[in-house]
């Protein structure tokens, strides 16, 4: 039945600035592990992309524990970027997902600009790597202690050097906790970033009542899950109307429906994170379900929809 | 989905699930456990799965016995299932009890729900002297076990905190009373990370090997989200997919 057949076939790639994705589901960073424990329950190579657990200059254990609580369609975490430091990383993690054939982007954090650098550098032309995300939600060190990402002018200077650098996809990760998201966005925009991820967890804390301390080892934690994905939405929203660079929207996505509302609002692509926890294989039922819609509209190719809610 | 066949209270907030299983890609191991979406299907409350540790497993017909208590909200919507619901269940997970045969006596020391993977531990362990070690709040806690318990071929001593059963107290405290008198050649253990601890110390101070089971709040179950991790001799480790079952010094435990 050759007329079902073509009724059925959509498109669902996404160009990522240049980057031809097959799909727009990419794994949100630290929600995912490193490729190989998803793996064993769906094959990752139908994930559009993948984003590897941020790594660090030097090796890092973490936060105390608890680094976990649970909230109402949300989960608050804490982990504190334990990973083993870049050099692990590249002796151990790369080779590890070289035997995949999708892009891999690679998450940064430093907790200086020279940290950033040494990072960006260390991850130039490794064929292995697609992209480097750059997290800004590390306190700034030598610079008082706020997170970088709160700040346009540091999240100007910090993607202009990086960008200098590093002559792939260069991914800027917004941190939510901020008067107005899209003032760092444009910062991004103009230091050289290819595109943006948006948002990152939202700060956040819990209290045990019994034992009337905070729940967390670390006393507060991002928020992540169903949760957030309102302000999420908004933020990506507000942020299309700002910049012309393509936007990965993150925040408590858990279905297709949910993809389509991000990139009505202006998403290029959508991170999924929390999901993944509950349903390692959540990516596939996903694009199971955009297609669904597609279908249901009778829309052909899915990148028409990107900012379409915008009147 | 693994269809329910009896989830009843067996004691104070304790309660006994039976599941059908669907296929597993393995049989379960002492020690290992089952992740359980408690949330119904489009339901995002509770979010998180809960881990839950192998009580018994039939394999002939693949039936799965969990025992968890009613703690907090997850496992209150869970106290609320009926026999025919069905459960989106993950696993066998994590880094079983070794199992390799022992020729002397092996105890198991168990306190609260840490009781629950030995049961299935000391069914699955070939024949030999076993002692186990139980300890709970009260009498009613561990009825149930004890029940269970003695349908196997071990020794079971018992020690409640609020009443005297073989001693009233710690099952730390009557376990130390044995090991006064004999040397056991290998130790499982499970239960509050204080009692890990003091039977780690010792255990270690009279050289006697054993594998403990640790419980961390987990986040994913599947080794992505370091949730669990958990400080051990050779640096960090995820509880849920290198352990949760480690061997005694192997884990830097929170005394």
């Amino acid at each position: 039945m050759p007329e079902k057949n073509a009724s059925e076939k959509f498109d669902l790639s996404i160009d990522l600035a240049g980057l031809k994705l097959k799909n727009p589901l990419i794994t949100a960073s630290g929600t995912c592990g490193n490729g190989k424990e998803l793996d064993n329950y769906f094959d990752i190579n139908k994930l559009g992309a993948f984003t590897l657990k941020g790594i660090t200059v030097s090796p890092r254990k973490g936060n105390k524990s608890p680094r976990i609580a649970e909230t109402p369609s949300g989960i608050i975490n804490s982990i504190g970027l334990e990973n083993p430091g870049i050099d692990q990383f590249i002796k151990k993690t790369i080779p590890e997902i070289a035997e995949y054939r999708l892009p891999f982007f690679c998450n940064i954090s430093g907790y200086s600009e020279a940290e950033f650098l040494e990072l960006a550098e260390k991850l130039c032309g490794r064929k292995e790597i697609a992209g480097v995300e750059v997290n800004l939600s590390c306190p700034n060190i030598e610079g008082g202690g706020l997170a970088f990402g709160t700040d346009p002018k540091t999240v100007y200077s910090i993607t202009k050097k990086v960008r200098k650098i590093y002559d792939k996809l260069l991914i800027v990760k917004l941190t939510p906790n901020i008067t107005d998201i899209t003032e760092i966005a444009e910062a991004a925009e103009s230091g050289g970033a290819d595109c943006v991820s948006m948002i990152n967890t939202i700060s956040a804390m819990k209290i045990d009542i019994d034992k009337q301390k905070p729940l967390l080892g670390s006393l507060t934690g991002g928020l992540s899950g169903p949760a957030i994905r309102p302000a999420a939405v908004k933020m990506v929203y507000d942020t299309f109307k700002k910049i012309n660079i393509p936007i990965i929207g993150i925040g408590g996505i858990r279905n297709g429906r949910d993809v389509i509302e991000f990139m009505l609002a202006g998403a290029s692509a959508a991170g999924i994170g929390t999901i993944n926890m509950i349903e390692a294989d959540a990516a596939l039922r996903i694009i199971g379900e955009i297609k669904d819609y597609l279908k249901k509209h009778n829309i052909k190719r899915l990148s028409s929809l990107i900012g379409k809610a915008h009147i | 989905m693994f269809e329910i066949l009896k989830n009843k209270e067996v004691g104070p907030d304790i309660f006994y699930l039976v599941l059908k299983c669907d296929e597993l890609s393995e049989q379960p191991k002492p020690g290992q456990f089952f992740n359980v979406k408690i949330s119904r299907k489009l339901s995002t409350d509770p979010l998180l799965r809960r881990p839950f540790s192998v009580f018994d497993f039939d394999e002939d017909q693949n039936i799965l016995e969990l025992v968890y208590r009613k703690v907090g909200r997850g496992t209150e919507i869970l106290s609320k299932y009926k026999a025919g619901e069905k459960l989106d269940v993950i696993g066998p997970l994590g880094n079983p009890f070794s199992t390799e045969k022992r020729s002397g006596l092996i105890h198991l020391v168990g306190g609260g729900m840490g009781i629950v993977p030995l049961h299935y531990l000391a069914r699955t362990l070939e024949k030999g002297e076993k002692k186990v070690f139980l300890g709970a709040e009260n009498s009613d806690e561990l009825e149930f076990f004890t029940k269970r318990f003695k349908k196997m071929n071990v020794e079971i001593h018992r020690a409640a905190m609020t009443e005297k059963m073989e001693i009233k107290g710690s099952v730390l405290v009557l376990w130390m009373n044995y090991l006064d008198q004999e040397k056991p050649l290998f130790v499982y253990t499970c239960g509050p990370e204080k009692m890990l601890s003091a039977v780690e110390k010792e255990c270690l101070k009279s050289s006697i090997q054993g594998q403990l089971s640790i419980e961390r709040r987990m986040g994913c179950g599947i080794g992505v989200c370091l949730s669990c991790s958990c400080e051990t001799t050779e640096g960090n480790k995820r509880s849920c997919v290198d352990g949760p079952v480690f061997t005694l010094g192997e884990v830097v435990l929170n005394a």
